[in-house]
Protein backbone atom coordinates (compact mmCIF):
# COMPACT_ATOMS: atom_id res chain seq x y z
CA UNK A 1 0.00 0.00 0.00
CA UNK A 2 2.87 2.43 1.33
CA UNK A 3 4.55 1.54 -2.56
CA UNK A 4 1.53 2.35 -4.29
CA UNK A 5 1.58 5.92 -2.67
CA UNK A 6 5.06 6.06 -3.46
CA UNK A 7 4.37 5.02 -7.14
CA UNK A 8 1.50 7.62 -7.47
CA UNK A 9 3.57 10.60 -5.50
CA UNK A 10 6.22 10.08 -8.23
CA UNK A 11 3.91 9.40 -11.26
CA UNK A 12 2.15 12.96 -10.20
CA UNK A 13 6.06 15.17 -9.48
CA UNK A 14 6.53 13.75 -12.74
CA UNK A 15 3.42 15.18 -14.48
CA UNK A 16 4.01 18.23 -13.05
CA UNK A 17 7.51 18.71 -13.97
CA UNK A 18 7.29 17.96 -17.32
CA UNK A 19 5.52 20.83 -17.73
CA UNK A 20 8.30 23.59 -15.75
CA UNK A 21 10.14 25.94 -17.53
CA UNK A 22 12.93 28.00 -15.84
CA UNK A 23 14.12 31.17 -17.63
CA UNK A 24 16.86 33.62 -16.91
CA UNK A 25 18.31 36.84 -18.09
CA UNK A 26 20.94 39.32 -16.65
CA UNK A 27 22.20 42.43 -18.17
CA UNK A 28 25.44 43.95 -16.92
CA UNK A 29 28.67 42.34 -14.84
CA UNK A 30 28.08 41.02 -11.23
CA UNK A 31 29.54 43.75 -8.84
CA UNK A 32 31.07 42.11 -6.13
CA UNK A 33 30.41 43.22 -2.43
CA UNK A 34 33.70 42.79 -1.42
CA UNK A 35 35.39 44.86 -3.97
CA UNK A 36 32.87 47.59 -3.41
CA UNK A 37 33.90 46.92 0.59
CA UNK A 38 37.30 48.08 0.22
CA UNK A 39 36.31 51.51 -1.58
CA UNK A 40 36.80 53.84 1.32
CA UNK A 41 35.49 57.34 1.61
CA UNK A 42 37.99 60.44 1.77
CA UNK A 43 40.73 58.14 0.84
CA UNK A 44 40.41 56.14 -2.75
CA UNK A 45 40.62 57.73 -5.64
CA UNK A 46 39.05 57.96 -8.93
CA UNK A 47 41.27 56.37 -10.54
CA UNK A 48 41.37 53.38 -8.16
CA UNK A 49 37.62 52.76 -8.57
CA UNK A 50 37.75 52.35 -12.43
CA UNK A 51 40.69 50.10 -11.84
CA UNK A 52 38.76 48.12 -9.00
CA UNK A 53 35.35 48.28 -10.88
CA UNK A 54 36.12 48.95 -14.32
CA UNK A 55 34.69 52.16 -16.48
CA UNK A 56 31.29 53.15 -14.56
CA UNK A 57 27.97 51.95 -16.88
CA UNK A 58 26.43 55.95 -16.23
CA UNK A 59 28.64 58.53 -15.47
CA UNK A 60 26.52 61.48 -13.70
CA UNK A 61 27.10 64.92 -12.49
CA UNK A 62 25.43 66.10 -9.01
CA UNK A 63 26.31 69.84 -7.67
CA UNK A 64 29.76 69.29 -9.40
CA UNK A 65 30.25 66.03 -8.11
CA UNK A 66 30.87 63.22 -10.81
CA UNK A 67 28.85 59.79 -9.97
CA UNK A 68 30.00 56.17 -11.18
CA UNK A 69 26.95 54.10 -11.59
CA UNK A 70 27.30 50.60 -11.77
CA UNK A 71 24.25 48.40 -12.33
CA UNK A 72 23.23 44.81 -13.07
CA UNK A 73 20.05 43.52 -13.61
CA UNK A 74 18.63 39.62 -13.27
CA UNK A 75 15.51 38.45 -14.08
CA UNK A 76 14.19 34.79 -13.48
CA UNK A 77 10.92 33.24 -14.98
CA UNK A 78 8.99 30.25 -14.01
CA UNK A 79 6.40 28.53 -15.99
CA UNK A 80 4.17 26.01 -15.05
CA UNK A 81 2.49 24.57 -18.24
CA UNK A 82 -0.19 22.29 -17.50
CA UNK A 83 -1.46 22.68 -20.98
CA UNK A 84 -5.18 23.19 -20.31
CA UNK A 85 -3.90 25.85 -17.32
CA UNK A 86 -0.80 27.71 -17.50
CA UNK A 87 1.31 29.75 -14.67
CA UNK A 88 3.95 32.10 -15.30
CA UNK A 89 5.75 34.64 -13.10
CA UNK A 90 8.53 36.88 -13.92
CA UNK A 91 10.68 38.84 -11.18
CA UNK A 92 13.26 41.29 -12.16
CA UNK A 93 15.44 43.04 -10.11
CA UNK A 94 18.42 45.04 -9.93
CA UNK A 95 21.60 45.76 -8.10
CA UNK A 96 23.14 49.32 -7.83
CA UNK A 97 26.27 50.87 -7.01
CA UNK A 98 26.95 54.65 -6.74
CA UNK A 99 30.28 55.83 -6.18
CA UNK A 100 30.28 59.63 -5.34
CA UNK A 101 33.72 61.32 -6.66
CA UNK A 102 34.11 64.86 -5.17
CA UNK A 103 36.23 67.62 -7.25
CA UNK A 104 39.67 66.57 -6.15
CA UNK A 105 38.72 63.43 -7.60
CA UNK A 106 38.34 61.30 -4.17
CA UNK A 107 35.44 59.49 -3.27
CA UNK A 108 32.88 61.17 -1.15
CA UNK A 109 30.41 58.45 -0.19
CA UNK A 110 29.19 54.96 -2.18
CA UNK A 111 25.59 53.81 -2.08
CA UNK A 112 24.87 50.54 -2.93
CA UNK A 113 22.28 47.81 -2.85
CA UNK A 114 22.34 43.48 -3.57
CA UNK A 115 18.12 43.41 -4.20
CA UNK A 116 19.25 39.78 -6.72
CA UNK A 117 20.20 38.12 -3.77
CA UNK A 118 16.95 37.57 -2.53
CA UNK A 119 15.40 36.75 -5.97
CA UNK A 120 13.78 33.42 -6.44
CA UNK A 121 12.10 31.39 -9.43
CA UNK A 122 8.64 31.51 -8.74
CA UNK A 123 5.68 29.80 -10.52
CA UNK A 124 2.49 31.28 -8.54
CA UNK A 125 1.52 34.78 -10.26
CA UNK A 126 -0.65 35.17 -7.53
CA UNK A 127 -0.20 37.59 -3.97
CA UNK A 128 2.99 39.33 -3.17
CA UNK B 1 -30.83 4.70 -12.28
CA UNK B 2 -30.34 6.19 -8.36
CA UNK B 3 -26.86 5.26 -8.87
CA UNK B 4 -26.08 6.79 -11.93
CA UNK B 5 -26.97 9.81 -10.82
CA UNK B 6 -25.21 9.62 -8.04
CA UNK B 7 -22.25 9.60 -9.94
CA UNK B 8 -22.75 11.94 -12.66
CA UNK B 9 -23.60 14.83 -10.87
CA UNK B 10 -20.20 15.01 -9.12
CA UNK B 11 -19.11 14.61 -12.72
CA UNK B 12 -21.12 16.98 -14.26
CA UNK B 13 -19.84 19.49 -11.44
CA UNK B 14 -15.83 19.14 -12.04
CA UNK B 15 -16.47 19.19 -15.46
CA UNK B 16 -18.57 22.84 -14.80
CA UNK B 17 -15.77 23.93 -12.14
CA UNK B 18 -12.86 22.70 -15.16
CA UNK B 19 -14.14 24.35 -18.06
CA UNK B 20 -13.62 28.22 -17.11
CA UNK B 21 -9.74 27.14 -16.39
CA UNK B 22 -9.51 25.81 -20.12
CA UNK B 23 -6.64 27.59 -22.23
CA UNK B 24 -6.05 29.42 -19.46
CA UNK B 25 -2.65 31.39 -18.90
CA UNK B 26 -1.70 33.92 -16.05
CA UNK B 27 1.17 35.61 -16.18
CA UNK B 28 2.86 37.95 -14.21
CA UNK B 29 6.11 40.03 -14.06
CA UNK B 30 7.28 42.31 -11.58
CA UNK B 31 9.95 44.73 -11.52
CA UNK B 32 11.95 45.45 -8.05
CA UNK B 33 10.03 45.35 -5.11
CA UNK B 34 6.58 47.42 -4.55
CA UNK B 35 6.46 50.27 -2.21
CA UNK B 36 3.50 51.90 -0.42
CA UNK B 37 2.98 54.86 1.61
CA UNK B 38 3.39 52.36 4.52
CA UNK B 39 6.55 51.73 3.08
CA UNK B 40 7.92 55.24 3.53
CA UNK B 41 6.31 56.46 6.55
CA UNK B 42 9.89 56.68 8.06
CA UNK B 43 11.03 59.74 5.57
CA UNK B 44 10.03 62.99 7.88
CA UNK B 45 11.15 65.79 5.28
CA UNK B 46 14.21 68.26 7.32
CA UNK B 47 15.26 65.35 9.30
CA UNK B 48 15.69 62.14 7.15
CA UNK B 49 18.70 61.78 5.56
CA UNK B 50 19.49 60.14 2.13
CA UNK B 51 21.75 57.61 4.12
CA UNK B 52 18.56 56.91 5.98
CA UNK B 53 16.65 56.35 3.28
CA UNK B 54 19.24 53.93 1.08
CA UNK B 55 19.62 51.76 4.62
CA UNK B 56 16.03 51.17 4.49
CA UNK B 57 14.75 51.17 0.99
CA UNK B 58 18.19 49.92 -0.77
CA UNK B 59 20.08 52.31 -3.39
CA UNK B 60 17.83 54.15 -5.54
CA UNK B 61 17.60 52.90 -9.72
CA UNK B 62 18.78 57.01 -10.46
CA UNK B 63 19.85 59.61 -9.22
CA UNK B 64 19.39 63.01 -10.97
CA UNK B 65 20.46 66.24 -10.65
CA UNK B 66 18.49 69.20 -9.95
CA UNK B 67 19.07 73.26 -9.33
CA UNK B 68 18.89 72.82 -5.44
CA UNK B 69 19.75 69.08 -4.76
CA UNK B 70 19.31 65.87 -6.23
CA UNK B 71 16.73 63.86 -7.13
CA UNK B 72 16.61 59.81 -6.01
CA UNK B 73 13.84 57.58 -7.97
CA UNK B 74 13.15 54.17 -7.18
CA UNK B 75 10.61 52.45 -9.71
CA UNK B 76 8.63 49.69 -9.52
CA UNK B 77 6.32 47.80 -11.78
CA UNK B 78 3.75 45.20 -11.46
CA UNK B 79 2.18 44.05 -14.80
CA UNK B 80 -0.38 41.29 -14.62
CA UNK B 81 -2.26 38.91 -17.97
CA UNK B 82 -4.62 36.65 -18.14
CA UNK B 83 -6.18 34.79 -20.83
CA UNK B 84 -9.03 32.06 -21.78
CA UNK B 85 -9.48 30.42 -24.81
CA UNK B 86 -12.85 29.36 -25.12
CA UNK B 87 -12.59 27.91 -28.42
CA UNK B 88 -10.56 25.01 -26.17
CA UNK B 89 -14.50 24.12 -25.62
CA UNK B 90 -14.74 23.19 -29.10
CA UNK B 91 -11.59 21.76 -29.77
CA UNK B 92 -12.81 17.46 -29.05
CA UNK B 93 -16.15 17.87 -31.39
CA UNK B 94 -14.81 20.12 -34.54
CA UNK B 95 -12.08 19.07 -37.31
CA UNK B 96 -10.72 22.51 -36.92
CA UNK B 97 -8.66 24.14 -34.27
CA UNK B 98 -10.83 26.95 -32.89
CA UNK B 99 -9.99 30.21 -31.30
CA UNK B 100 -12.59 32.53 -29.05
CA UNK B 101 -9.41 34.26 -26.86
CA UNK B 102 -10.33 37.25 -24.26
CA UNK B 103 -7.51 38.49 -22.38
CA UNK B 104 -6.82 41.33 -20.49
CA UNK B 105 -3.20 43.17 -19.47
CA UNK B 106 -3.03 45.59 -16.67
CA UNK B 107 0.09 47.66 -16.05
CA UNK B 108 0.92 49.17 -12.39
CA UNK B 109 4.09 51.06 -13.00
CA UNK B 110 4.71 53.69 -10.44
CA UNK B 111 8.00 55.78 -8.99
CA UNK B 112 8.94 57.07 -5.93
CA UNK B 113 11.45 60.28 -5.71
CA UNK B 114 13.01 61.87 -3.02
CA UNK B 115 14.55 65.02 -3.51
CA UNK B 116 17.47 66.44 -1.29
CA UNK B 117 19.26 69.36 -0.56
CA UNK B 118 22.98 69.64 -1.06
CA UNK B 119 23.28 68.20 2.18
CA UNK B 120 21.72 64.94 1.05
CA UNK B 121 19.11 65.81 3.62
CA UNK B 122 15.41 64.87 2.50
CA UNK B 123 13.12 67.87 1.54
CA UNK B 124 10.20 66.46 -0.09
CA UNK B 125 8.98 63.23 -0.72
CA UNK B 126 6.30 61.15 -2.90
CA UNK B 127 5.17 58.84 -5.33
CA UNK B 128 4.81 59.94 -9.08
CA UNK B 129 1.47 58.13 -9.44
CA UNK B 130 -0.86 55.94 -7.52
CA UNK B 131 -0.02 52.58 -8.49
CA UNK B 132 -3.34 50.75 -9.04
CA UNK B 133 -2.75 46.86 -8.55
CA UNK B 134 -4.36 45.71 -11.34
CA UNK B 135 -6.21 42.22 -10.98
CA UNK B 136 -6.74 39.53 -12.77
CA UNK B 137 -9.27 39.51 -15.20
CA UNK B 138 -9.42 38.28 -19.07
CA UNK B 139 -12.62 40.32 -19.68
CA UNK B 140 -11.55 42.86 -22.03
CA UNK B 141 -14.86 44.98 -22.57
Amino acid sequence: MKAAHYLLGIVMAALLLQGCAFSRGTVGDDVKTEMVATIQKGTTTKTEVVNLLGAPDRLLQLNGRDVFHYYRYDAKAGSLLLILLNFTRLSVKSDDVFVIVNRDGIVEDVISSKRTESLGFRFWPFGE
Amino acid sequence: MKHVGKRTIPLLVAVMVCLPFMGCNVARMTLNTTLTPESVAFIVPGKTTFTDVVTRLGAPDTITDADSGVVATYRFLDLKYSRVNFGWLAKPWTPVDPDLIFSKTGLGVDEFQVFCNPDWVVVQQGFQRSLTRPPFHPYPF
